[in-house]
């Protein structure tokens, strides 16, 4: 059984914790590519790298061990030692969509803006996610299903959602390759 | 199954296994069953009984709920979905009446009472209302994931002082809200920093997150209202580099009814109305004032009243005035006095025979509160411990006497304390060189009465460095109403 609370705020701000605001450039920050560890989504994460790298912006790739479990503890902490934002990708399915929004929250208590990329079949998942979270969390769609898909394609994808992917994690504009 | 899947005509009854009524009438309803009359039996706790009558469960107690049930066995009778009649416990004329038959019950007595319905027991009604019922709350509800643990969803979302908090489920805030009369939906006053209005229903929420009990709201709300009273500057008070908080002195027989401590250690830990009664106040000034440490509160270092600082005065010695008799009210009211005050500082003397020497000691103690050379800059509160007070109470010294003599021994000539005396830059203006300065105002010193019986240990509490602005930042003391 679910449990209701009440809210004890004066309710003058959305019930959900604002998310550590974007950075203001990429000048000197390394981003997190998080692998959540589910298939396939090495190949979108490959291409956001070359297309990061492109761009001058300095990233550090981890992966976790399993989609369905939440980051290793370690991989929390090196990601908040070494890196200034995170990009996690790519959820397609529920328990990856959970345990990637906790992840999110917690680098996000850890003081790093983040971002979580999904397919569009988990929005509301996401949503829910954050809600019960409490975190006003940050999230970019690609299209849904991504199993079956080219590895050309899911390079579209990642070249599709880049733009929209760093606006979320830095407020300047996007550097050009 | 809800009412309305329930017969639309005939009667209905609620038992329960373990009432020996409802045992009792068990042949008068198997009666009912064979007479052909639609009898639908509805039992509270054991589906099997009464045996062989095939019985609708009502463990969850819906239907008892919905029916407003008190006492089992109740009898209704129905007609087109609607209740027509009703009685309760076994009274045989008002069952013969009701069911339209007669010589019901031969073998039993005129009557029997019944017993009190499972919705009666004690926490129950709260929850029922909560899960089939229209609490009638008003906050927003958050509506946590099915693996979440609530006191973690709590942290989440930043409702704590970093402690663990109950977490405010209806049922919670209904029980809490019946410590009070005034209606949920009274506003109290706008809470700093943010200036947010609070209602009496957001006061419970934050009561029940501390770890209130019911009986406590009325010292709650009172506390509040303190607070926001605009002489208790507690906007300022929460958003200081100082250490400093509320400090709540709770008087009247209110605080031996709700049990509060103003005995051993009572400026500790241990007491469940000390500690949450403050809490529910900080609790409220960071939840619905959005007074969060790093935000708005900017306190340099803080300090552990910042949790909680709320105790009883010790009113049992007749020959001492209580606080608030001292600040006009009428001996025996309940009142809160908020103090704007830092930790403690231990005052120590375990020589002193006569209530000369006491003061003298005290004094000296005394001049240390914000800065040894400050003077007429902050207030303070004393705790005077029973032993202490003995030696004053032996001599025939009251409040009023001990309050002139330390105001007294509290005067130094003006170059001792002006800045740069003594080779330290702090201290009064210059141009009081030549006079004879005063420590703290005539009521910027308090006087409580506390503490266990044995230990020459008093307290004093500095003030917040705002009490220098006298007329604009003062001790506020309120009645505690309903």
């Amino acid at each position: 059984m679910t449990t209701t609370l009440r809210d004890p705020t004066g309710e003058t701000a959305s019930i959900l914790r604002e998310r550590v605001a974007p950075l203001q450039d990429f000048s000197g920050r390394t981003i997190a590519l998080m692998d959540i560890g589910k298939m396939r989504g090495e190949e979108f994460i490959d291409r956001l790298e070359q297309l990061c790298s492109d761009r001058g912006i300095s990233t550090r790739r981890y992966k976790k061990p399993t989609n369905t479990r939440v980051a290793p503890p370690d991989m929390i902490d090196d990601i908040t030692g070494t890196c200034d934002a995170v990009i996690i990708a790519l959820s397609d399915c529920g328990s990856c969509t959970s345990c990637s929004t906790h992840d999110l929250n917690d680098l996000d208590r850890n003081g790093l803006t983040g971002v979580s990329v999904l397919t569009e079949e988990f929005r509301n998942a996401f949503e829910s996610q954050k809600s019960a979270i409490g975190l006003d969390a940050a999230s970019v769609y690609v299209p849904h299903p991504m199993q079956n898909r080219t590895t050309e394609e899911l390079h579209a994808f990642a070249e599709a959602a880049l733009s929209q992917i760093l606006a979320e994690i830095c407020q300047d504009d996007l550097p050009q390759a | 199954m809800t009412p309305h899947e329930l017969p639309k005509d005939g009667l209905t009854v609620f038992v329960k296994a373990e009432c020996e009524t409802c045992a009792m009438i068990a042949p008068v309803l198997d009666g009912l069953r064979k007479s052909g009359t639609e009898t639908t039996i509805i039992t509270q706790d054991d589906p099997s009984f009464p045996s062989g009558l095939s019985s609708v469960d009502d463990t969850a107690l819906e239907l008892s709920y919905r029916f407003d049930v008190e006492v089992v066995p109740t009898i209704l009778r129905m007609r087109d979905g609607k209740e027509v009649a009703r009685s309760f416990g076994w009274h045989r004329r008002d069952w013969e009446e009701l069911t339209g038959q007669r010589d019901l019950g031969p073998g039993l007595p005129e009557a029997r009472p019944g017993c009190g319905s499972r919705t009666r027991e004690p926490g129950a009604w709260e929850t029922l209302v909560a899960r089939f019922g229209d609490s009638g709350i008003g906050a927003r509800s958050i509506h946590l994931g099915e693996w979440d643990d609530e006191i973690e969803a709590c942290f989440e979302r930043g409702w704590s002082d970093g402690l663990p908090l109950v977490p405010p489920t209806d049922a919670r805030i209904l029980r809490m809200l019946e410590g009070t009369t005034r209606a949920p939906d009274e506003i109290i006053g706008d809470v700093p920093p943010n200036l947010t209005p609070i209602s009496v229903e957001k006061a419970a929420i934050n009561a029940v997150m501390a770890g209130c009990r019911p009986e406590y709201m009325p010292v709650v709300l009172t506390a509040l209202e303190a607070a926001l009273m605009p002489e208790a500057t507690m906007h300022g008070v929460l958003c200081t580099t100082c250490f400093s908080s509320p400090i709540l002195v709770v008087n009247g027989p209110i605080t031996r009814k709700i049990g509060m401590n103003s005995g051993i250690n009572c400026l500790g830990q241990g007491n469940r109305a000390n500690a949450t009664i403050g809490r529910a106040l900080q609790l409220i000034i960071r939840n619905v004032g959005g007074g969060r440490p790093g935000e708005l509160d900017r306190a340099v270092l803080g300090g552990p009243g910042k949790y909680t600082f709320c105790f009883a005065e010790d009113e049992t010695d007749p020959t001492w005035t209580p606080l608030n008799v001292a600040r006009g009210f009428t001996p025996g009211t309940n009142t809160v006095t908020l103090f704007q005050g830092d930790g403690i500082q231990g005052f120590i003397d375990q020589r002193s025979r006569t209530p000369r020497e006491l003061i003298r000691s005290l004094a000296r103690s005394l001049m240390a509160v914000g800065n040894w050379k400050l003077c007429e800059f902050t207030n303070a509160l004393l705790v005077l411990v029973p032993e202490h007070y003995a030696i004053f109470r032996e001599a025939g010294w009251d409040r009023d006497r001990i309050l002139a003599e330390l105001h007294a021994a509290l005067r130094r000539p003006g170059t001792d304390v002006v800045q740069g005396a003594h080779g330290i830059g702090e201290g009064v203006s210059p141009d009081r060189r030549d006079e004879l300065v005063d420590k703290f105002w005539p009521e910027g010193l308090l006087i409580v009465h506390a503490g266990g019986q044995a230990g020459l240990f008093s307290a004093i509490c500095a003030g917040w460095t705002g009490g220098r602005f006298r007329h604009e930042s003062k001790t506020v003391t309120r009645e505690i109403l309903s």
